[in-house]
């Protein structure tokens, strides 16, 4: 799963780090370029990791740090923190408003799994007790509809879309109208894949955002992404008010640093994570518990609040 | 990039120690342009290891002359050893009264089924009859993903030689692909162009039956369909794709991928590296690249373009 392989590289390079008897510049210095080697390994992006090193080189400095008597954890807890910066933006979760009509809208790049997570996600919240409602405004991709519909079919969930109507935008207006005048609590509208190179693409996004001025944009992004991530991801929300992100396909070997480079770019938080192609196949995300996890930071954690 | 190394160095007999620095740069600029971290290492120290004892001319900088030494190497890496001219191998079938079948393998939603529908596009510009086997029985539209493509393009072809072979959802693929390659066979199609579902490459149970289908019909052309997006999964990917085909397959003489198919170059501007990393570890060609959504959005790959992509600053 995520970053796991990740976290262990990283722990193993603070651990050598402990059984160093001297902790000089030579120390740190080695000591980051495991961690930032790791990195790169996980496709977090290059200018994140630059950043990443200065930071803690910039927090932890070897010479005051010489009478000190806890070095390490000094340098461990500066590590934790630009990790936890990495995946946390510090921002609260949006989360739906209980007797309001919350719609929500799907945004990303082709094939990022949009219209499988859109289905995902609003099978959880039906577990939760609401009633929801998905629209597809994709009238681009072949046989978009088709699978929307076959995949709602299978967790009991109403939608709504056409065959004939090639307007994305009209489709997603009347959707949503429709869901709301049956007083459905959560609408979840899908919508086409796009790149920020294709502008008419990312002016039809906007025009299906303003159409139904969702309450939460969400940035679906495929974990095996690479340094194409923060460009991308910036791009759409330059676009689009993004208010969280989905993190797709980690049930491989990916470790999703690329995905997790548009937490970065976006200041938004990820919130769940795909682990698989089938409808249940959703987890939560918290970014800080999630760090402390992938480093076992066991004795570590009382250092750090929370 | 290069800023440090600007200093000229006459008449210096580079060593590893002289090129350690510059060639920790290329790495990271690599790494930038999204090569997989590993290979962009491995190519490094290969580049580094040649270049040591080399004496720098008066007015060469080592900047220049690791660039030159890399450009080098990228050729030999990019440019495919045997010719692939799908054609011409579509017309030795036909001697041997048999349909050529390509089967479009690789992970979820990299576009396997919208570049089959280009390839499709490509062969009836090329006057060849094909019929789409629709093999991902699993995925929610898939089959009807296929259909809209074979109505678009018997729409586009004067002489509607496309079809579609499907059984619907939840069949043996294997099984499938078998029925429409001799249905083609007996129904005088050039070529079957078989879809798969998309499949995480540690997924056991899928890649057997990938491995599956490729031994009961052997494929003349397997080919691993990759986006341009992807970082340093490629790798991963590309390894256990072909780690399967050997070890799950039970041919004394099995398969591996044959050829690539780049998507979604019209994402990435200049971050090509996933170019680099898919050939570095297959060792087979980019046969196409994807540019975009459209049929006509197929080409074929421009290695210098693509080299002087991954060395622009
Ligand atoms: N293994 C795995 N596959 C996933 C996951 N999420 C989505 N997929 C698969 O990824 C592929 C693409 O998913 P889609 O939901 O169609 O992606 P999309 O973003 O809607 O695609 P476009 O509408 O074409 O832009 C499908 O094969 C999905 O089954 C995941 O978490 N794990
Ligand atoms: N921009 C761009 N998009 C592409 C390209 N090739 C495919 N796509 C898009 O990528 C998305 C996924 O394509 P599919 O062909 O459904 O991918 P797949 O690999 O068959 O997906 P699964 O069968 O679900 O595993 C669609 O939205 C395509 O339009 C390309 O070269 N450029
Ligand atoms: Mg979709
Ligand atoms: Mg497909």
């Amino acid at each position: 799963m995520v970053l796991n392989e990740l976290g262990a590289r990283i722990n193993g390079a603070l651990q050598a780090l402990s059984r160093e008897s001297v902790i000089d510049d030579k120390a740190l210095d080695a000591l980051l370029r495991d961690i930032c080697g790791a990195l790169l390994e996980s496709d977090v992006n290059v200018r994140l990791v630059q950043q990443l090193r200065q930071n803690v080189k910039k927090r932890v400095n070897v010479e005051e740090l010489a009478s000190s008597a806890n070095k390490r954890k000094i340098i461990q807890t500066a590590v934790f923190d630009e990790l936890c910066g990495l995946v946390d933006p510090g921002v609260e979760p949006w989360k739906p408003r209980k007797g309001k009509q919350n719609v929500i809208m799907f945004v990303g790049l082709q094939g990022s799994g949009k219209t499988t997570s859109c289905t995902k996600l609003a099978a959880y919240y039906k577990r939760k007790g609401m009633k929801v409602g998905l629209v597809c405004a994709d009238t681009f991709r072949a046989g978009a509809f088709d699978q929307l519909k076959q995949n709602a079919s299978r967790v009991h969930i109403p939608y709504y879309g056409s065959y004939t109507e090639a307007d994305p935008v009209q489709i997603a207006r009347e959707g949503v109208d429709k869901f709301k005048a049956d007083k459905f609590d959560i609408i979840i509208v899908d919508t086409s894949g796009r790149h920020k190179q294709e502008a008419e693409l990312f002016a039809e996004m906007v025009q299906i955002s303003q159409a139904v001025q969702p309450d939460n944009t969400i940035f679906v992004m495929d974990g095996t992404i690479g340094q194409a991530a923060d460009a991308q991801a910036r791009a759409f929300k330059e676009s689009v008010d993004i208010g969280s992100i989905i993190i797709t396909k980690m049930d491989g070997h990916a470790k999703g640093g690329g995905a997790i480079s548009a937490v970065a770019a976006t200041s938004s938080p990820i919130i769940f994570i795909g682990t698989g192609e089938h409808m249940h196949d959703l987890d939560r995300f918290s970014a800080r518990p999630f760090v402390s996890k992938m480093l076992g930071m066991g004795d570590l954690s009382g250092l750090v609040e929370t | 990039l290069f800023g440090m190394f600007k200093s000229l160095t006459s008449g210096r007999v580079l060593t590893a120690e002289t090129l350690a620095e510059p060639m920790a740069r290329m790495r990271e600029h690599l790494a930038n342009k999204n090569v997989a971290a590993d290979i962009a290492a491995e190519i490094c120290r290969s580049v580094a290891q040649g270049m040591v004892g080399v004496r720098v001319g008066g007015l060469q900088s080592i900047k220049a002359l690791v660039e030159e030494n890399m450009e080098r190497a990228l050729t030999r890496i990019l440019t495919p050893i045997s010719s692939t001219d799908i054609i011409r191998d579509i017309a030795q079938a036909r001697t041997q009264n048999r349909p050529y079948t390509m089967a479009f393998v690789g992970v979820n939603g990299v576009g396997k089924s919208t570049n089959l529908s280009k390839v499709c596009y490509w062969l009836l510009q090329n006057n060849k009859r094909v019929l789409i086997a629709a093999c991902d029985t699993f995925r929610s539209g898939a089959v009807e993903q296929l259909r809209v493509h074979v109505r678009n393009l018997r729409a586009l072809s004067t002489n509607q030689d496309v079809e579609i072979f499907e059984r619907g959802y939840g069949k043996d693929s294997a099984a499938i692909a078998k029925d429409a390659i001799a249905f083609g066979a007996a129904n005088n199609f050039d070529v079957v162009l078989i879809d798969t579902a998309g499949r995480m490459q540690d997924n056991e149970p899928l890649m057997r039956a990938l491995a599956k289908l490729v031994s009961v019909n052997s494929p003349d052309k397997i080919l691993f369909v990759g986006e341009a997006l992807v970082g340093n999964e490629a790798v991963d990917q590309l390894t256990k794709f072909n780690q399967a085909l050997r070890d799950f397959s039970g041919m004394s003489k099995p398969r591996h991928i044959d050829g690539m198919i780049l998507t979604k170059f019209d994402t990435i501007d200049d971050r090509v590296g996933a170019a680099l990393s898919m050939t570095y570890t297959t060792g087979q060609p980019i046969v196409f690249v994807g540019t975009g959504q459209t049929y006509t959005d197929l080409r074929k790959m421009n290695v210098s373009q693509v080299i002087r992509a991954l060395l622009r600053a």
